[in-house]
């Protein structure tokens, strides 16, 4: 305590990332704590989002919300008008919360890169897809080995609204992200792709959780990674079927390879139904590349760690091609040097042609 | 004609947001084979679903008299103690019922084929044999993991098995290789002999007819009767296709 | 949609005639309700007990005092007032060995369950509990020439040579500590079975205990001990029923299994409490190298259960089969599943469930599957199935994986789902009736389970599931 006076104050976030229905607490797979710096902002007006985005439950959970609102400067409220087909991506700021209104579409990119002068960082973002929206979400998280990154999501989804998000954690010391998707209207659709790395001593934990409240909704969650070193991954996924769901279809499915013993993977897929008229299934496959697999590439001239790094290598990949701006791209790019080292990376810039330079 | 067994009159019927049949009539009498032709999408299939009586089609007019009753409320499990018989055209997979205990509780459903325990062991090892089918398949799970050809024998089985008065065959022949294909000939062949039943047959294809004695063809496009004639009518579809039908059916509509 | 979905089968409760009867517990022994050292002390008096349980018992009546329950703990169990739970009731009888010395309405109980006839044709031996103790123990002669002891504990403790193998093993597998209703059953545990099959022993037919509560507003609390050697082999049977009654019933047992290296044991329940029952039971197992351990569980009955066995597969090779039914009906809300730990090379688990929810019950499938560091190419695979038959119904599946090492596979799928319609007309296309169909599905649903019940226990739980499915049809 004697030298706190110039040490920025903490705060210790406890249960976050808790998921809607828990598991024994000895698993220690329930939740994660985090340590985040707490600047007090008294006396200080920023601007905050309208009242009903309040309303909207976000995947790590009202503690990460109430902090991040509290450290945020101006929050940044964007809305889409009902019809518009917004091409320009709507880039993220520590608190932004968008409204695509009615038949609209629009496209919404949160980065985290190692620019970032804090150790921490953190993303707050809300959106409200109003009848018949369509949204894009993608999330890089591309922040240097000494980081702690929190990334809180939260989504409604009215009827025939089209949700699909997109996340990449590429790696920070500790990445901790939550999403929740509230499909409320009829025939709305979640789909969500995540991919994740995890290497050394870093540590990864997911929170993903779909409230399918409309009639015939659909929600597809796929997740997958690669988990080497120490690295400790924990992923919740939920989907809640809630009564009135009827007709509802909801899948979650993860895919994980392990390629060290000194790897803690922990894996929660739950499905919670309280309507019969719908379909729920989920999957997990945990375990290493296939003895089948190695050997088709050992045939083609790869030893087993070059057939491990080409999983990696494969996630850097398809980042970039879905990183949609200049500025996305640099970042996963800068990330990629760090993990795969400069050739591969330069390598992966020129297969994909890609421009990392900004256009203005 | 009072005669008849299946009379359908002026029948509509379709999902909730689309009509599929209008205005259907047809009469089959006892022991005749009828044969229903027409083109993918033509709604025979329904038209064998709704006589059986799946609750996913309403009718909004018309009936369906079986056997001197309306039978066009009922339930499939009445209309198939009454005697209808609807041979799936892919027979749905029920995970955890042998097939054995399966076709001994159908059958002790009927008074008139109430047998021992003894009895229907041996009957049912008969129809397997006829239809060539190891005695294996009696302790699998009904329809799970059978290959195409192998559920429409299971199928052909119960048909043989229950005799019905009516057998609705739809699509039978879809799918199956020719060793199949001539089991399940025999075994229409089998039922004809045994009960003297009626045959509705749904296809699109003319090969299963070859060795059927043919009362009656229909033909149907877009949800209408369109034609209906001799067996002779077949040879003439085998020649010319349904196109014929497709552009008198269109300059009706018109 | 068809009018068939709004049409649903229409069940009423369950005929439970035949496990709703009970007899007058007049003149039996009954001791105060509630939880104090001095009923602890009287138990163990009464079963004059070595000094070494007396003292377990009063240390975990301290840590049961002191634990408290997780908050975010699945169904509530506020409904148990353990200051009204009698923790010991005794028949006034002695243990029989001859069904024939068994008070009259005791034996017609286990008569109408079927237990003594079962006896006769099927079983190794039979031991049948009433309350809080054994009435009727008895095994085979040639078993028991194999060197196979089937006893209770209680007489285990006062047999020189056994007393201090159950010193061994006792509330190892289970610490006392383990969580707060294990804390309650060291403290007032009475009854069960103590069986110890020697090395390279396989017992042909199964072994039964049966355990009746009658009593009402009472606790059983059973320790069940078994030891399979080196190479053994052993089936073990536990059927578990109680009448109705409106006050809260608790069971807090606890099962241990040693199973030894190479050795093979299979664990079977038919738990059909009474819907007034919490049923808060701790079951594990430790498997040496090259054993198996196969659980098979059918769960009807219960107001409330907290059920998940263990299997801590430690020896290399070794192997668990799980396979287990849950079938919740109206006012019952069953929490169950499994868990595995694999710490051995070379280990496998295969965990198979299913679950059926109707009339508002509730059911919670849980899993945890814990691989080791050491686990090198361990394998588990996780299935789990459940069926909703009606939207007022729950089902929720809560699996856990946490997997240390890099050679091990872990696969993990679930499907919650109703009866398809389509399979329904297909069979009432053959002549079914719609509640006949769907008792044919559901019966088809429960098939993998009961079909690794022996005969009579499969024909008892496609009897229960009947009349869960007809009850009121018609």
């Amino acid at each position: 305590m004697a030298t706190a006076t110039t040490a920025t104050p903490e705060l210790k976030l406890e249960r976050v990332n808790t998921p809607p229905a828990q598991t024994w607490n000895y698993l220690r797979a329930n939740d994660i704590t985090l340590t985040v710096p707490s600047e007090s902002r008294k006396g200080d007006v920023y601007f905050a989002l309208p009242r009903l985005f309040e309303g909207i439950e976000c995947g790590m959970g009202p503690d990460v919300t109430a902090w991040i609102e509290s450290q945020a400067a101006d929050a940044q409220y964007v809305e889409v008008r009902a019809g518009e087909r917004r091409i320009e991506p709507i880039i993220a700021t520590m608190d932004t919360g968008v409204m695509v209104r009615t038949g609209a579409e629009a496209t919404i990119v949160v980065c985290a890169d190692a620019q970032a002068t804090s150790r921490t960082s953190a993303a707050l973002v809300r959106v409200i897809a109003e009848k018949g929206a369509r949204v894009r979400v993608l999330e890089f998280v591309a922040t240097g080995d000494d980081q702690q990154h929190l990334e809180s999501v939260g989504i409604t989804a009215d009827e025939g609204a089209r949700v699909e998000v997109r996340q990449y954690f590429l790696g920070a010391h500790t990445t901790a992200a939550g999403l929740s998707c509230a499909l409320n209207g009829a025939d709305a659709r979640f789909d969500l792709t995540c991919r994740y790395l995890g290497t050394d001593d870093q540590r990864l934990d997911i929170n993903h959780v779909v409230r399918m409240r409309g009639r015939n909704g659909r929600s597809d969650l796929r997740e997958s990674g690669v988990l080497d070193g120490r690295a400790r991954k924990t992923l919740r996924a939920t989907i809640d079927l809630v009564h009135g769901s009827s007709g509802s279809e909801g899948a979650e499915l993860e895919n994980v390879l392990v390629l060290s013993d000194d790897v803690v993977n922990k894996t929660m897929p739950v499905i919670l139904c309280d309507e019969d008229d719908v379909a729920g299934n989920h999957g997990a496959t945990i375990g290493s590349v296939g003895p089948e697999q190695i050997q088709y590439l050992a045939d083609r001239g790869l030893s087993q760690e070059e057939a491990e790094a080409l999983y990696v290598r494969a996630l850097f990949d398809e980042a970039l091609i879905c990183a949609p701006t200049a500025a996305v791209r640099a970042a996963v790019l800068a990330r990629a040097q760090t993990v795969l080292g400069t050739e591969v990376a330069g390598d992966l810039v020129d297969a994909l042609q890609l421009d990392t330079e900004d256009r203005a | 004609m009072s005669d008849q067994l299946l009379r359908v009159s002026g029948l509509c019927a379709g999902t909730e947001d689309k009509p599929i049949l209008h205005d259907v009539s047809l009469s089959v009498g006892a022991g005749q084979t009828h044969v229903l032709m027409g083109p993918n999408g033509a709604g025979k299939s329904t038209l064998g679903h709704v006589i059986m009586g799946d609750p996913a089609y309403q009718v909004t007019s018309g009936t369906i008299e079986f056997d001197g009753a309306d039978v066009t409320d009922d339930s499939a499990d009445k209309r198939s103690l009454a005697g209808i018989f609807l041979s799936y055209q892919a027979p749905v997979e029920v995970p955890g019922v042998p097939l054995y205990s399966y076709l001994r509780t159908i059958t002790q459903k009927r008074p008139e084929l109430k047998m021992t325990a003894r009895k229907f062991r041996d009957r049912v090892g008969q129809i397997a044999d006829q239809l060539d089918m190891g005695s294996s398949f009696l302790t699998r799970e009904l329809n799970v993991g059978f290959s195409g050809g192998e559920k429409k024998k299971i199928e052909m089985l119960q048909l043989l098995l229950l005799r019905p008065k009516l057998a609705i065959l739809d699509e039978t022949d879809s799918g199956l290789d020719v060793d199949a294909l001539s089991v399940v000939s025999r075994g229409i062949e089998a039922y004809r002999q045994a009960c003297d039943g009626a045959l509705l047959v749904i296809t699109h294809n003319t090969r299963i007819l070859e060795r059927l004695s043919v009362d009656r063809t229909h033909v149907m496009v877009q949800g209408k009767l369109v034609a209906e004639g001799p067996a002779s009518l077949i040879d003439d579809i085998d020649a010319h296709g349904f196109e014929q039908f497709e552009h008198a059916k269109g300059g009706d509509a018109q | 949609m068809s009018e068939r979905t709004q049409n649903r089968t229409q069940v009423a409760d369950v005929d439970r005639s035949l496990y709703d009867f009970t007899y007058s517990e007049e003149g039996y022994e009954r001791y105060d309700d509630g939880l104090t050292p001095d009923i602890v002390r009287a138990i163990s008096k009464k079963k004059d007990e070595p000094e070494w349980m007396l003292a377990m018992r009063l240390a975990a009546l301290d840590t049961y005092h002191a634990k408290e329950m997780a908050p975010n703990w699945g169904p509530s169990i506020a409904g148990l007032d353990m200051d009204h739970i009698s923790t010991y009731v005794s028949p006034k009888t002695k243990q029989a060995k001859s069904w024939d010395d068994v008070p009259d309405d005791i034996k017609t109980t286990f008569e109408r369950l079927g237990i003594p006839e079962a006896e006769r044709e099927s079983l190794a031996g039979v031991g049948a509990q009433y309350d809080s103790e054994i009435v009727y123990h008895n095994m085979r002669e040639e078993v028991a020439r194999d060197g196979v002891i089937y006893t209770t504990i209680e007489d285990a403790l006062h047999d020189p040579q056994w007393e201090p193998v159950v010193h061994e093993y006792f509330g190892t597998l289970i610490p006392p500590a383990d969580h707060k209703f294990a804390a309650l059953h060291y403290a007032v545990w009475s009854g069960g079975s103590f069986v110890y099959v020697p090395a390279g022993v396989k017992v042909d037919y199964p072994l039964q205990s049966y355990f009746r509560l009658n009593a009402e507003g009472a606790g059983q609390f059973e320790h069940t001990l078994i030891i399979v050697e080196k190479g053994a082999d052993l089936h073990f049977i536990e059927g578990c029923s109680a009448p109705k009654y409106y006050e809260a019933n608790l069971h807090a047992g606890a099962v241990e299994l040693f199973v030894k290296d190479g050795a093979r044991l299979r664990y079977s329940t038919i738990e059909n409490w009474s819907k007034n029952m919490y049923n808060l039971n701790t079951k594990r197992a430790r498997v040496g190298a090259d054993a198996q351990m196969e659980w098979v569980s059918g769960s009807f009955g219960s107001h409330v259960s907290y059920l998940y066995p263990t299997t801590i597969l430690q020896g290399d090779r070794s192997n668990c089969e799980f396979t287990g039914i849950t079938f919740a009906g109206a006012t019952q809300d069953l929490d169950t599943g499994c868990k595995v730990i694999l710490n051995g090379a070379d280990t496998t688990a295969t965990v198979d469930t299913k679950s059926i929810s109707k009339d508002g019950g509730c059911n919670t499938f849980r899993s945890s599957i814990v691989v080791g560091r050491r686990a090198a190419n361990a394998r588990a695979s996780v299935s789990c199935q459940s069926l909703m038959l009606d939207d007022i119904s729950r089902s929720d599946t809560i699996p856990a994986m946490d997997v240390r090492n890099a050679t091990a596979n872990v696969g993990h799928e679930a499907t919650i789902g109703r009866i398809s319609d389509d399979t329904v007309l297909y069979l009432m296309s053959r002549g079914c009736s719609e509640a006949e169909a769907r008792t044919m599905v559901v019966g088809g649903f429960a098939n993998p389970v009961s079909k690794e019940l022996p005969l009579e226990y499969a024909v008892e739980m496609n009897n229960l599931i009947k009349l869960e499915m007809e009850g009121a049809i018609g």
